[in-house]
């Protein structure tokens, strides 16, 4: 069935060519056709490779069992997936399925002639965990107790004690806020915290996320009653949450099926409007102007709810709610719409719902999605491990959707531990995971990781800003995101700051002076070497190499007979600025 | 060390990879990793328009009561026009600056594009495409002038936006993002570095350390960008050019007839920028979406701002010797409905993409002529109509930049500046 789809997709692609007049979308779908044709061959030569692989494999196993029996020693073996399970959610069990993530990665970088990286160090690897799960550096201390401990559990512990964190909380409600309000100046006197504060909190609690997502797309009550309800505040417009609510939560982009069949999927517009019907009940009260002082926002539904500004076609209204890629549905007009919707998405048994988010969370972990870009998963964008994502997926479903156990899985693979450093033979692999994507630090983890070494900023941080774009959004956190804020549909690994911000940091009072760190160590008079691990195990989370402590000392003690602090400072600083500090590797 | 295989290497990172150790003379000796010896681009033939500046009217402004007033018609609304300085055309009676120096322009009254939201019509105005199109973040056209104009060894960023964020680089890549001023009354923020000269240098000796022995270890392009953003700001900070970006010195009386609002300073900073050579100065002009209270706000505070900072700049460019390579646009995203709308306590005009007027002088331009024609309403195009991709395709014919040229987006899908079914408007270029 499949093959079919790609034939298919690759005759329009040729086809495509001999048309006399194209439009620009014809062209543009056209040219993502023949790059996707290229895509899905290699696709299907891979395929057969694997299932070669595979079948290697199989004999492999058999002959292990049989030895197993003389020998009793454990055998290599491609672990396969359990079949499903019933949907009493017995939890996950990580270890197993970090297994299976292992061996189905090993099997494509076999079949792909690649070697993989070793081992991240220990270094390594607390500060990427670190910057993972909690958004934020580890403290000195934290690394020299990690570094210096022998307990071979080590880092399946950190990573327990990590997603222990409150933080762990902070960092998604830092990702999902930004996917979910778009910025728009007609929000001015709309705030966000009380979505990040829901976010944090149910985060935090570990809500299964089928549950969490429910709640979500049928949030209804007042905005300071109900913190979820501000997705659709800054949403506002059946479009705008049909749009989101596919790419969040289904990992579709149906969004040009608005105004014409999809041109690179089966989606058609009738599937569109099907969808938006759920949303055609919801009304949405904001306040507008600094003079609507007394209205109370939030969200509800009501069969008599505004149509004004609402950009869908008359003949769309009397398409009936139809569920993507499904059956129709049955609304009832004095009942909430949402929760019917809400009832089909967040279910083991949906086709998108369980891998959208794993998807993510992969994503978020490992720098590059299984499926690229994350939010557009489709039969002609297929995934770079397909039995990966889709066994995943299954396991996250049967597993009770449980976000963090989900995390402990990936974060204990040898994949996400892998070391960022190439080999020769495997340098220009950017899809396999051959060795770890280098991530650029967020804003949020940057500002973050900044006032855990210096302190936080004061006030200006932000300056220059102009007004901040929504009410609350003012602290110099918010400002300091908004100001290093890239572009919305950056990769993970995409490094999008440009002049202004590193003169910001360069040049920023706070970053230049003497922090109260380096003013301690001068009180203290640590000795050099000992002062330079400090500012490495706090900044970088590492100690300096011989040769960097080496060099140095020499540089300290050159220094620091007309001021005592400069010499620390400076190195403080070139770390700060550093790409290793920058950058999660 | 170079790309062997696999999908995602480009042509772009291979450039970037063969020019680490490339050392520049003209850097402070920093880092031996500079973006610079990238292709900077074929032009298609060498213009004597050196810079553009575009003054961005966001929000839509009403063309029937400043470039294509209609005093016979329905909606013929409160201005009248008065002549100018251009035998035959007549402008909005509260431009009277930009009337006096109208025979240095033209104006093209028959744009009709087919964007009716701001954001969409805004992106698709900058950039030439639509909004998501094929998957893809276009570049603004500032990111290709500085990618077609840009010298090589330039300190400064060849696009600099002031007042406003505007539209990026999109596939162009970080080093055409524009350099963004919020102040023009505070130039670039975070210039000058708090510590002493001497001691700024030994702390960039030590970062130099630091990067290399990184990259040398994990060797990834990001490293190499973050590199590339630190060397050009360094460059920036310790060039003698950095000093057009402050404007506290400039003749008070000269202030003044800018304006002392952004954008009338952003205008200033215009003026400096283009004398240092900087190829592309975008200059927001935020207001003009006047669903209520059209005619007050335009003539209150919009058309008076407007008028003075874009007036100003023009005569001040001349005086410099500089209108003759400079090229100035004054548009918005769309203009504005030809009827009247009483549904306020003030009355508006809504959003109204299918015929409205641009403005353009200087370099480039032939003076006094006016281009295309509208009905009596000013509701319809009758003559002349102008989409998008004329537009930009005259912009690029101006600049001596080859509209047809094709650049290469991260998957290698091949781009061009302004997609085909462009005709530029030769009666609006000298």
């Amino acid at each position: 069935m499949i093959m079919k789809r790609f034939a298919a997709a690759l005759l329009l692609a040729s086809g495509a060519l001999f048309l006399a007049s194209q439009t620009p979308i014809d062209l543009a779908a056209q040219d993502a056709k023949s790059d996707k044709a290229a895509m899905l061959k290699k696709f299907l030569e891979r395929k057969a490779a694997r299932a070669k692989a595979e079948a290697d494999a199989e004999k492999a196993k058999a002959e292990a069992e049989k030895a197993k029996v003389e020998t009793n020693k454990p055998t290599p073996e491609v672990v396969k997936m359990s079949p499903a399970e019933t949907s009493a959610a017995k939890p996950m069990d990580a270890k197993a399925v970090a297994k299976f993530i292992d061996a189905q990665i090993n099997q494509e970088l076999a079949v792909a002639k690649l070697d993989s990286s070793s081992r991240s160090s220990d270094a390594e690897f607390i500060r990427r965990v670190s910057l993972d799960i909690t958004g934020v550096i580890p403290t000195a201390e934290r690394v020299g107790s990690f570094l210096a401990s022998s307990d071979p559990n080590k880092r399946a512990l950190l990573v327990d004690e990590m997603l222990q964190s409150p933080k762990y909380g902070q960092r998604l409600a830092d990702i999902w806020t930004n996917q979910m309000l778009p910025m728009d100046s007609a929000l001015r006197y709309t705030g966000k915290d009380p979505l990040v504060k829901y976010m944090v909190d149910t985060f935090n609690a570990n809500k299964p996320w089928d549950r969490m997502a429910h709640e979500i797309i049928s949030a209804s009550g007042d905005q300071d009653k109900n913190g979820a309800v501000t997705y659709y505040m800054f949403n506002a417009g059946v479009d705008k949450m049909t749009d989101s609510v596919g790419k969040l939560f289904l990992g579709v982009q149906i969004q040009c099926a608005q105004c014409h069949n999809h041109p690179f999927t089966t989606w058609k517009q009738t599937e569109y409007w099907g969808m938006a019907q759920f949303f055609y009940n919801v009304s949405v009260t904001i306040q507008k102007n600094n003079k609507q002082v007394d209205i109370i926002p939030g969200v509800v539904e009501n069969s008599r709810a505004s149509r004004r500004g609402n950009p869908l076609p008359e003949s769309a209204k009397t398409v009936p709610a139809k569920f993507l890629g499904g059956d129709l549905a049955t609304l009832n007009s004095s009942k909430p719409y949402r929760p019917v919707l809400a009832d089909w998405l967040c279910t083991a048994e949906n086709p998108f719902f369980s891998k959208s988010m794993v998807n993510r969370v992969w994503a978020q972990y490992m720098g590059r999605g299984l499926v690229n870009p994350i939010d557009d998963l489709s039969d002609e964008n297929p995934a770079s491990h397909p039995e990966l994502l889709k066994g995943l997926a299954k396991e996250f479903a049967n597993g009770g959707f449980d976000l963090k156990n989900l995390v402990r899985a990936i974060c204990l693979s040898d994949a996400y531990q892998r070391s960022s450093v190439p080999t020769p033979n495997n340098k220009a692999d950017t899809v396999l995971y051959s060795h770890m994507a280098i991530k650029v630090l967020t804003p949020e983890q940057l500002f973050d990781s900044l006032a855990a070494v210096v302190g936080t900023p004061t006030a200006d941080a932000g300056r220059g800003m102009g007004k901040p774009l929504n009410k609350g959004s003012n602290s110099p956190r918010d400002r300091f995101v908004a100001f290093f804020m890239g572009t919305e549909n950056a990769k993970a690994t995409d490094y999008e700051a440009g002049i202004p911000q590193a003169l910001r940091l360069m040049n920023n009072q706070k970053l230049s002076s003497s922090s109260s760190l380096v003013s301690q160590l001068v009180q203290s008079k640590a000795k050099p070497a000992e002062a330079i691990n400090k500012l490495y195990l706090t900044a970088v989370a590492r100690k300096a190499t011989e040769a960097e402590v080496e060099k140095l000392t020499g540089y300290i003690v050159q220094g620091e007979s007309s001021d005592p602090k400069a010499p620390l400072s400076d190195i403080l600083w070139a770390l700060l600025n550093s790409s290793e500090f920058a950058l999660n590797h | 060390m170079f790309s062997q295989t696999l999908q995602e290497k480009t042509r772009r990172d291979f450039l970037k990879l063969t020019s680490m150790g490339v050392f520049s003379a003209s850097c402070t000796g920093w880092l031996n990793v500079l973006a610079n010896a990238a292709a900077t681009g074929a032009t298609a033939g060498p213009s004597k328009v050196k810079s553009v500046v575009l003054l961005w009217q966001s929000g839509g402004p009403s063309h029937k009561d400043t470039w294509d007033l209609k005093p016979e018609s329905k909606g013929a609304g409160e201005f009248k026009p008065i002549a100018t300085s251009a035998p035959g055309i007549q402008i909005s009676e509260h431009m009277p600056k930009i009337a006096k120096v109208m025979n240095h322009g033209a104006i093209i009254r028959g744009m009709s594009t087919g964007e009716g939201a701001h954001s969409r019509a805004s992106y698709n105005m900058h950039t030439g495409f639509r909004e998501g199109q094929g998957g893809l973040v276009y570049p603004s056209l500032g990111a290709h002038v500085s990618k077609e104009l840009g010298k090589k060894d330039f300190p400064l960023p060849n696009y600099v936006t002031i007042g406003g964020r505007s539209y990026g680089a999109g596939f162009l890549g970080p080093k055409h993002q524009p350099l963004v001023i919020s102040n023009p009354d505070r130039g670039v923020e975070d210039l000058k570095p708090v510590v002493s000269g001497g001691q700024f240098d030994k702390r960039m000796n030590l970062l130099e350390d630091m990067e290399k022995a990184f990259y040398h270890t994990y060797q990834a392009d990001n490293i190499n960008d973050h590199q590339t953003t630190y060397s050009r700001a360094v460059t920036m900070m310790q060039s003698k050019e950095v000093k057009a970006f402050d404007i506290t010195n400039e003749p008070t009386a000269l202030k003044d007839a800018y304006g002392s609002d952004t954008f009338g300073r952003g205008c200033l900073m215009a003026r400096k920028l283009v004398e240092v050579g900087i190829p592309f100065i975008e200059v927001n002009i935020g207001g003009w979406d006047t669903h209520l209270d059209n005619f007050g706000r335009l003539k209150t505070t919009l058309l008076p701002k407007l008028d003075a900072g874009a007036a100003t700049l023009i005569t001040d460019l001349k005086e410099h010797g500089l209108l003759e390579s400079t090229l100035v646009i004054v548009m918005g995203e769309f203009g504005r409905t030809p009827n009247i709308n009483t549904r306020g306590a003030l009355p508006g005009r809504d959003h109204y993409p299918r015929a409205w007027s641009l403005g353009m002088f200087g370099g480039g331009v032939k003076g006094g002529v006016v281009h295309g024609k509208t009905d009596k309403e000013g509701a319809v195009v009758e003559e002349g109509k102008t989409t998008t991709l004329d537009f930009m395709a005259t912009v690029c014919k101006i600049m001596g930049i080859d509209y047809t040229k094709e650049n290469e987006t991260s998957t290698k899908r091949p781009i061009r500046i302004v997609e085909k079914g462009a005709t530029p408007v030769a009666a609006v270029i000298a």
